[in-house]
């Protein structure tokens, strides 16, 4: 199986920051998996994926998207994945139906399919009866799963969401983590990140633990649990990992 | 496509902010209406000074009536007769009034005398047979009194004036004596007509170069295009507010993670309030044509060309926008790109000449003007509005503002993309 995504040696600090937020990160994502990225907070989640998507440049190792360098072709390879940020990334003043239209248009896709994709998604995350109010009246949950579907439109061969659950509720969520288990049957690859392990436990093929911006443990979901048989769930395995000093 | 898409988009988004609606439609009808109404007596005071100027009129003679009646004929002084010379003096310095001219008693009569005296010298240098009296003759001694605040050159003007209506009154009767001296015998000898009333102007003008000199330029006809320069730059508060808004709210992040060009962004951007740039403009224009009459005002004169004037329109809304972009794009946060932007838009705004035109402001400051794309926009304004330049003579500014709009647009998309990959 050729790998999606192969992260070597990443390293990124922020400016004025006492350590890096991501050091000597070296990953490697299966095509057609769904990857959990997972790490408690700060771990250095968000910003690997910045860099996954091109949008943050590494001080230094490299990124590989679909097997294209992120550096050089960054613009080229967004336009083939599909990335939820962890903040919503939303026009509050336009209605639900108003921003889809856009985003779909700056994806360059065609009037009429722009349409049914947008119809299709609503439906699916149950926001059709809301699609023509304005974002800024949503509810979290609700803004969430808007910000899921504007990753979605132009129906990408990967699939990268910053905790898609966070501040979702119970009904909400099992949709979402449904609608990611299809998406992987039709053979879209999924990075997953998130520190809620019930939902990885659940969906996730693969799992990269990681804290302090460097990978813990990384594998196949089954090969990693196989490596701590003292460990009967991944809370424990991620505890034991991790530690349980409280993160800031 | 995707410009029009983003030109839709920043339509939405615009309607949808009442605060950005009231600035960018309503805030300049305000600030014109009012700045009109309250330049214009200011303006009218630029134009048509009439001067009050007492008269003393001691000598009661035909010189004094000369100079009485080359006054009236002035539009610009009004005399006002006085009998008493320190009367006169004591209301100059009080303040009353700007100035005085006390005409002795006998003034006519020493003139007069001085003249003949005169002729009589030339005509025995001559060795014309002439009464030749040498005894030294008192002069004339006319004196102007003036407010030590009047401004020079009235002051000029008015003393030039009355040494001129002297002079032209003794060439006069210079001729009448010649005449009498030679004329005798001679009926048919014309008496030459010297014509006194175009003597007198008092000349308004400021030291420094004004080329619209004599031409009408009233409240309206400068706080139209002003005000309209100033709301277009203007535009800077709703669009780098709604810029950085933008990027704050995450939306911008979205347009990142989309593709690799945010050029349609910021042209679709750029393209829409350029538009919403010449609406104002038509609005404003509109109502110096139709509104300021109904307040009492001068109703506003395109004068010039149509095209040209819709040339240097977008001239204007380029350069306007460019800039607005660029505060949107450079600014990290709203705070300070709103802050920075009108006050820069304030100062841009003062020193092009809108608040007074740039020549009535000191020279140091003229000079800075030039650096105003306001300034080059108000300057093409007036040239089409009062002069009814040609392209030709707009040109230059026109290329000034579209240029000023290229490099901030061109500025802006580097930093914008610098900054899209951090
Ligand atoms: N803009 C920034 N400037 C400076 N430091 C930053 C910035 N963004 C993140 N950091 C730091 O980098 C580290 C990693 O942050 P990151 O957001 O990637 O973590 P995360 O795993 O996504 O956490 P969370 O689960 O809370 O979202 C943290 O220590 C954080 O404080
Ligand atoms: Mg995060």
């Amino acid at each position: 199986m050729s790998s999606v995504v192969r992260l070597d040696h990443l390293v990124k600090q922020y400016p004025n920051a006492p350590k890096p937020a991501v050091s000597n990160m070296t990953l490697e994502i299966p095509e057609g998996a769904v990857f959990g990225l997972l790490g408690p907070n700060g771990a250095g989640k968000s910003t690997t994926v910045m860099m996954l998507c091109g949008l943050m440049r590494p001080d230094s190792g490299s990124v590989a998207v679909m097997g294209l360098d992120m550096q050089e072709h960054g613009a080229a390879v967004r336009k083939k994945i599909g990335v939820a940020p962890q903040e919503i990334a939303l026009f509050p003043t336009l209605t639900a139906y108003e921003n889809l239209v856009y985003f779909g248009r700056m994806y360059g896709l065609k009037s009429s399919h722009i349409h049914t994709q947008i119809k299709k998604y609503l439906s699916v995350f149950n926001l059709q009866e809301k699609a023509h109010k304005q974002v800024g009246t949503f509810s979290g949950g609700m803004k969430k799963r808007l910000n899921l579907i504007a990753a979605l439109l132009h129906q990408p061969k990967l699939v990268i969401l910053d905790e898609p659950t966070a501040g979702v509720d119970v009904q909400s969520r099992n949709m979402i983590l449904d609608f990611l288990t299809d998406l992987k049957s039709e053979g879209t690859s999924i990075i997953y990140s998130s520190h809620v392990l019930e939902e990885a436990e659940r969906i996730c093929t693969h799992l990269g633990i990681i804290d302090e911006g460097k990978v813990l443990q990384t594998g196949t979901r089954s090969t990693v649990m196989g490596d701590h048989p003292d460990c009967f769930n991944l809370e424990q395995l991620f505890l034991k990992l991790t530690g349980k000093n409280i993160r800031d | 496509m995707k410009i029009l898409s983003t030109i839709y988009k920043e339509f939405l988004l615009l309607v949808r902010d009442p605060g950005g609606m009231a600035l960018i439609f309503i805030m300049p009808l305000a600030l014109v209406i009012v700045m009109a109404l309250v330049q214009d007596a200011p303006f009218r005071d630029y134009q048509e000074v009439k001067l009050d100027v007492l008269f003393v009129d001691a000598d009661a003679d035909s010189l004094s009536a000369k100079i009485r009646q080359a006054f009236s004929a002035s539009p610009n002084v009004n005399l006002i007769l006085e009998k008493d010379s320190a009367a006169a003096k004591r209301r100059v310095q009080a303040g009353e009034v700007k100035a005085a001219i006390v005409v002795p008693p006998q003034s006519s009569v020493r003139l007069r005398n001085k003249t003949r005296q005169v002729i009589a010298n030339v005509f025995a240098n001559f060795g014309l047979p002439a009464q030749v009296d040498s005894t030294l003759l008192p002069s004339t001694d006319i004196k102007i009194f003036f407010d030590p605040a009047i401004k020079a050159n009235y002051k000029q003007a008015l003393s030039g004036a009355v040494e001129k209506i002297i002079a032209n009154v003794q060439a006069d009767w210079m001729l009448d004596e010649l005449q009498n001296q030679l004329g005798e015998g001679r009926p048919e000898t014309k008496k030459t007509e010297i014509n006194l009333t175009d003597i007198i102007h008092v000349n308004t003008a400021y030291a420094s170069e004004n080329k619209y000199q004599g031409v009408m330029l009233n409240s309206v006809q400068h706080n139209v295009p002003a005000w309209t320069m100033f709301a277009m730059f203007f535009i800077l508060y709703p669009l780098a507010g709604n810029f950085i808004k933008e990027r704050e709210e995450g939306s911008m992040l979205r347009l990142r993670l989309i593709s690799g060009s945010q050029f349609p962004v910021i042209a679709g951007k750029f393209a829409f309030y350029f538009l919403v740039c010449l609406v104002q403009f038509v609005m404003m224009v509109a109502v110096g044509i139709f509104v300021m009459p109904l307040l009492g005002l001068n109703r506003l004169v395109l004068g010039g060309d149509a095209l040209n004037i819709f040339i240097t329109a977008c001239a204007v809304a380029m350069a306007a926008t460019g800039y607005g972009v660029l505060i949107g794009v450079y600014f990290k946060t709203a705070q300070q790109a709103l802050s920075f932007g009108s006050v820069s838009v304030v100062i841009l705004s003062a020193i092009g000449g809108v608040w007074v035109p740039v020549y009535v402001m000191p020279e140091i400051l003229q000079t800075l003007s030039r650096f105003s794309p306001m300034s080059w926009g108000l300057e093409a304004f007036n040239d089409l509005f009062l002069r009814q330049a040609s392209i030709g003579v707009i040109l230059p500014d026109v290329l000034k503002l579209v240029g000023f709009a290229l490099v901030t647009l061109s500025a802006s998309v580097l930093i914008h993309k610098s900054r899209t990959v951090v």
